[in-house]
């Protein structure tokens, strides 16, 4: 027996409605989910239900996840007589009539608590993700897979309801908690009165309008009357087709390789960009004599990916560069949600240190001042803020990027072009024994990125796991590339570099 | 003050007949009205800091009353102001977190109960156990037995809860003895509706002053007149107890059909019970259950002849007691063994010994219970199947989720000044090593959780500094403690400061001065800039230090990485031997938004101009490798999808809820990080010299956008 039965049944018939329709309410701190537990309350007062609510706010309210639990009994309480009925304080698994999270992880969260069943659980979440902290601060990628929480939603919930409220909210310029109960509401999951719950929301005052705003969204959404097209991605694909990658390379590499050409021609030069794809020929022939062709390429696509952001390594040169394009400055507008006719003064942090001005000098000079800076055991940095948006900071740093001549002279340049010879020479050896084996160390590239120290701590991993597994050739491809893969996940566990000694058959560096 | 309650006040004003809607605490203080009380006061602390807040926005109404409001310094002088009930006839009543506050509280609560009560006096303990809570778990009914305090703990529906209060008074001056109502966190912030009644001027008050001080020589906590307490305590009070709460049916019997067996549970646990019970098709929504239950509103003392006759007759008793040790089941087998009754007590041998017995550990118990119990007229295998039904979706989401998703703890708030504290303090590490770092309580706590995992003990309020004491000498290098200015003022004056000076401690204090106990709920303390009226606005920590001869005393604003980390490193390689203290100061970011957002509001309403700042990556300069979100923690610096198809590690960037503390850039600063964040001056409502420059500034730019010289 579901929630809207219950009520029917309670109704028409006489009989008083045998359970209480429970609400549990997940959200996090900041985002209203005591005032939508407020609303609630006051919309079924207003219809003469008993109601409670409770929560446990405390600490939780500083940004952790939090809960309000609700139970309605939908019966006006004149029917009762001195009767009152015992409503519960905490939820019970496999007993919730309407689970609603503000976000999907939290979704994910009540689905592993066993709060939401296929026998009577509404789901309503919102399908955008505010991520965790050690999803945010992992080195690589640490994201929960979505994929997984909608699943397992499509599979328990009795309804689901799920679209992204927070982008509702923002556009209907007012807080989730408006939307999540028009939500609530129009999945017609509650026995009050779509008015009764408007009302509460005017009743409750300060943003009323902007709540009722949020509130039809999410209602009209969840009713499935106003079904917005899915936001575009962000992709920033600049590639063009490229006749030489087109000829020689096949189709399934065709996407990577295209915009690796674009960006080191934009990067650097035009026969920068060729030398991109004379260093990935020899690549593609291993992989077809390995019979790669079976597997899509993968080996010539990863290596041509990881081979395009070596290439292009971030140098000063780079980011000033980057920072004064045209389109940068409206993305800029558009993402502090500037409004036209406001001004926007835009301030730059960089520091660039001995070691950012020795990587765009020739190493003739760059070893000297290097060795003297390693000699005074200090490192050197000017802190600069620039502001890109007035005229003088502008020319500096178009100054800066327009030094892109030097660049191929310079002793980062020297550095990183031995450092990716050695790389691909290990990849193209290791496909003549396993394409596996080959994409293990080409992925191995991953590693190197960022700027100073981040940068620094990659290129001594990567040469670390080098120097211990890859170069070494012993032993059976497929033990050799499990023990690089598993090196390589040790080395994005933490940026103290534990993991990585513990992975390796013997210490990582030598100090 | 994070809440105002102005609104809901009002509902304090309700009399006789009125309905009252509104929060467990809330009620809790209108039945302290109800009661007649004279003065009343506390400590904040979750989940009982809106009562703090309540008594402190309901001061009109406690003005007409002649209610004494007092915002106590510690739990210790809050139970310590209760002595006023012990000569005079006056109702008092306290409230704090608990058991942590009655700890702080224990000593004054001692020589309380041992001179014993005139005026009836209750104390509101918020039982901060289990999910939700956010201190050590352990149970206050210990110090109810300890002190001989009876223990109150309410079916959790707003009518019980009232009645309580008001019956408490009543037990109290009975049995001259203080009481405690115990509520959990889920109590404090139940909504619902009861009847009211009037409010009761107190006999004695502000408006009704006492004229002739009582001198008792008995009520002295001083031997010859303990010894005399302590037999009184045994031959009158408890007696007069026992006698009270029965003759008032404190207790509650609900009969069954099932008579053979039966559940005891603590009032507090009754509605998770019953639940249970319906979950199994033994009860229905209105309480009536199969299974006979027997509910201690008062779970110290215990009614001897009450519990021995609900299990007469009985097979088997399950006793439904939250926590460890588990005191109620124990004192339940010494009645019935004393009685000669021959039931079979269950209880932690069927639900947990620790944890908070939630929805689903009170099912999975009672679940067992009935299914070895087998009472009579009970279909035990619906039972069985009913409880297995309610488990599968637990079960089937493990396997579809395949692994747990990430915990999500609570953590600093967007823009909180203590952040580059330990911001500045990882970098430090960076250079030196790790340190030992003492911690204390409050907001700043979140430095021991992920990302900084800074922080090597946390010994209890305001006891940071005191708690290092012994660390600091047994360690080559200094080591450092963190105190907020809450704890300060609460205990980390005396306990800490003055001790390590006296003591001539060589130690590192960080204060943290932001202005407010902010993890209660931003109550103000003595040093607070912006006061309430009716408190004194002239305290400072900085005249305190020097009052107390601590001579190392720096002041960092903390926003300001660089200077903080040079101040940190200045603290840890001085030849001055003594206490370094440095004071982190920047005001509490909830408050300081509180404070700021009505205002810009008027002011970009009045068409002032106004700059708005908001900091930002360039998704193309970052290259996914999070070190600033290791380095902060903050909640609006967070991932997104990296757009370049060449990458597959997700970016960083600022969503909407930056509030432009600029804690980014200085971090970036002064780790040498990385270029990718940028900071943007939005200048709302442009003066005309804005625009104009600021057109000039596209012009220009523009044009050598446009030039092909200065393109590439």
């Amino acid at each position: 027996m579901d929630a809207l039965t219950a009520v029917d049944r309670a109704s028409s018939a006489g009989a008083l409605p045998t359970r209480p329709i429970t609400i549990l309410v997940a959200a996090l701190g900041g985002e209203g989910g005591g005032v939508l537990a407020e609303w609630l309350v006051a919309s079924a007062t207003d219809q003469g239900f008993p109601v409670q609510s409770t929560s446990i706010p405390g600490v939780a309210q500083r940004t952790g996840a939090t809960t309000y639990y609700l139970e309605i009994y939908p019966a006006a309480w004149e029917r009762l007589g001195q009767r009152a009925p015992v409503l519960a304080l905490t939820p019970s698994p496999g007993n919730i009539d309407v689970m609603i999270a503000s976000e999907l992880l939290e979704a994910g969260r009540a689905l592993q608590s066993g709060y939401v069943s296929p026998d009577r659980t509404t789901l309503v979440a919102s399908s955008h993700r505010i991520y965790a902290i050690a999803e945010k601060s992992a080195m690589s990628d640490g994201r929960f897979d979505t994929s997984k929480l909608m699943e397992t939603a499509r599979v328990l919930a009795r309804r689901l309801v799920l679209f992204d409220m927070a982008r509702l909210a923002r556009e209907a310029g007012t807080v989730i908690n408006a939307v999540m109960f028009g939500a609530l509401v129009g999945s017609g999951a509650l026995p009050m009165s779509r008015q009764a719950c408007e009302e509460a929301i005017r009743r409750s005052g300060k943003g009323a309008e902007a709540s009722l705003r949020g509130f039809e969204a999410g209602y009209r959404h969840a009713q499935g009357d106003d079904v917005p097209a899915p936001q575009q991605a962000d992709d920033r694909t600049r590639s063009r087709p490229v006749d030489r990658v087109r000829s020689q390379f096949p189709s399934e590499t065709h996407k990577i390789l295209e915009e690796g050409v674009a960006r080191l021609a934009d990067y650097q030069d035009e026969a920068y960009a060729q030398l991109y794809l004379d260093r990935l020929a020899p690549v593609l022939s291993a992989e077809r004599d390995g019979g790669g062709g079976a597997t899509g390429y993968r080996l010539t696509t990863e290596t041509g990916r990881h081979l395009a952001l070596w290439m292009s390594y971030e140098d000063v040169i780079r980011v000033a560069d980057l920072k004064t394009r045209p389109e940068r400055f409206a993305r800029v507008r558009n993402e502090v949600r500037a409004r036209p006719g406001e001004p926007v003064i835009v301030t730059e942090f960089l520091k660039p240190g001995i070691e950012e001005l020795c990587a765009i000098l020739p190493p003739s000079l760059a070893r000297p001042l290097l060795a003297w800076a390693a000699r005074r055991g200090r490192s050197y940095s000017i802190g600069m803020h620039v502001r890109t948006s007035t005229v003088t900071g502008y020319l500096l740093m178009r100054l800066l990027a327009r030094m892109t001549g030097l660049r191929r002279k310079s002793s980062r340049f020297h550095d990183e072009q031995a450092l990716i010879e050695r790389w691909l020479v290990a990849v193209k050896a290791a496909a003549a024994e396993s394409i596996d084996l080959a994409l293990e160390i080409a992925e191995c590239a991953r590693l190197i990125k960022g700027y100073g120290d981040t940068h620094r701590r990659g290129t001594t991993n990567f040469l670390n796991i080098f120097d211990a597994l890859i170069g070494p050739a012993a032993g059976r491809p497929a033990g050799r590339a499990a023990a690089i893969a598993r090196a390589r996940q040790a080395a994005l566990a933490d940026p103290e570099g534990k993991s990585l000694a513990e992975a390796l058959p013997r210490p990582a560096g030598s100090a | 003050m994070e809440r105002s309650f102005a609104a809901e006040v009002e509902s304090l004003k309700l009399g006789d007949g009125q309905v009252f809607h509104g929060e467990g605490i809330l009620a809790v203080t209108k039945a302290l009205l109800q009661s007649g009380v004279s003065y009343v006061g506390g400590y904040q602390g979750a989940p009982v800091s809106h009562m703090m807040d309540v008594l402190n926005d309901a001061r009109e109404i406690m003005d007409r009353l002649g209610i004494h409001v007092e915002t106590n310094a510690s739990e210790a002088g809050a139970a310590a102001m209760l002595g006023a009930s012990i000569n005079y006839p006056l109702r008092g009543a306290v409230t704090w977190k608990s058991t942590v506050g009655t700890n702080v509280a224990s000593d004054a609560l001692s020589n309380l109960a041992s001179a014993g009560v005139k005026g009836g006096t209750l104390i509101v303990i918020g039982e901060d156990y289990g999910e939700g809570a956010s201190i050590i778990q352990e149970r206050s009914h210990a110090f109810a037995m300890k002190s001989q305090i009876w223990l109150l703990d309410p079916r959790p529906n707003l009518p019980t809860i009232v009645r309580m209060v008001e019956q408490g008074f009543e037990l109290s001056e009975a049995s001259q003895s203080p009481v405690m109502l115990e509520l959990r966190i889920r109590a404090c912030h139940v909504h619902g509706s009861f009847l009211a009644k009037d409010n009761r001027a107190a006999r004695f008050s502000r408006q009704n002053l006492l004229n002739d001080p009582d001198f008792d020589a008995g009520r002295i906590c001083l031997p010859p007149s303990t010894y005399a307490q302590e037999k009184h305590k045994v031959e009158v009070r408890w007696p007069a107890a026992i006698e009270f709460i029965r003759r008032n049916r404190l207790n509650e019997h609900f009969p069954g059909t099932s008579d053979d067996v039966g559940i005891i549970v603590q009032g507090g646990m009754y509605n998770v019970a019953l639940r249970a019970l319906q979950q199994l098709g033994l009860a229905d929504a209105f309480g009536q259950s199969v299974i006979p239950i027997y509910v201690l509103n008062v779970t110290y003392p215990l009614i001897p002849d009450e519990v021995s006759q609900f299990c007469a007759g009985k097979r088997r008793v399950l006793v439904v007691e939250e926590g460890q040790p588990n005191y109620i089941e124990e004192a339940v087998h010494a009645i019935l063994r004393r009685a000669d009754v021959q039931t079979r007590v269950h209880g932690k041998d069927m639900l947990p010994m620790a944890g908070e017995y939630t929805g689903e550990v009170v099912l999975t118990g009672v679940a067992k219970y009935i299914e070895a119990a087998a009472p009579k007229g009970v279909d035990t295998a619906a039972a069985h199947t009913a409880f297995e039904k309610l488990m599968t979706p637990k079960r089937r989401a493990a396997e579809l989720l395949g692994s747990p998703v990430p915990t999500r703890a609570p953590g600093f708030c967007i823009g909180c000044p203590e952040r580059p504290v330990f911001s500045a303090m990882k970098l430090v590490e960076r250079e030196v090593g790790r340190l030992h770092v003492s911690c204390d309580i409050g907001c700043h706590t979140f430095s021991t959780l992920p990302p900084f995992s800074i922080g090597n003990t946390v010994l209890g309020y305001g006891l940071g500094l005191a708690s290092n004491t012994a660390v600091n000498p047994m360690f080559g290098r200094r080591t450092l403690t963190v105190m907020g200015d809450g704890g300060f003022w609460h205990n980390g004056l005396t306990s800490g400061i003055a001790n390590a000076v006296f003591n001539r401690n060589d130690g590192i204090l960080v204060i943290m001065k932001n202005g407010y106990t902010s993890a209660t709920g931003t109550q103000t303390i003595p040093s607070s800039v912006h006061q309430s009226e009716g408190k004194s606005t002239d305290m400072s920590i900085e005249k305190a230090l020097s009052g107390i001869g601590v001579k190392w005393v720096k002041s960092v604003y903390t926003y300001r990485v660089g200077e903080m980390v040079r101040t940190l490193k200045d603290a840890l390689t001085s030849s001055y031997n003594g206490l370094k203290v440095i004071i982190a100061d920047a005001e509490c970011q909830l408050e300081r938004q509180r404070r700021l957002r009505p205002l810009i509001a008027k002011q970009l309403a009045a068409g002032e101009r106004v700059v708005r700042t908001r900091f930002g990556v360039d998704d193309e300069v970052c290259t996914g490798d999070h070190s600033c979100i290791r380095l902060s923690g903050c909640p609006s610096l967070t991932i997104k999808p990296n757009p370049d198809p060449l990458r597959t590690d997700p970016v960083a960037t600022v969503d909407q809820g930056c509030v432009g503390c600029g804690l980014c850039g200085e971090v970036a600063h002064a780790a040498v990080l990385c270029p990718s964040f940028y900071r943007a001056d939005i200048v709302q409502n442009p003066r005309i010299w804005d625009r104009w420059l600021d057109s000039l500034r596209r012009a220009v730019i523009g044009w050598l956008q446009g030039s092909p010289a200065w393109t590439r």
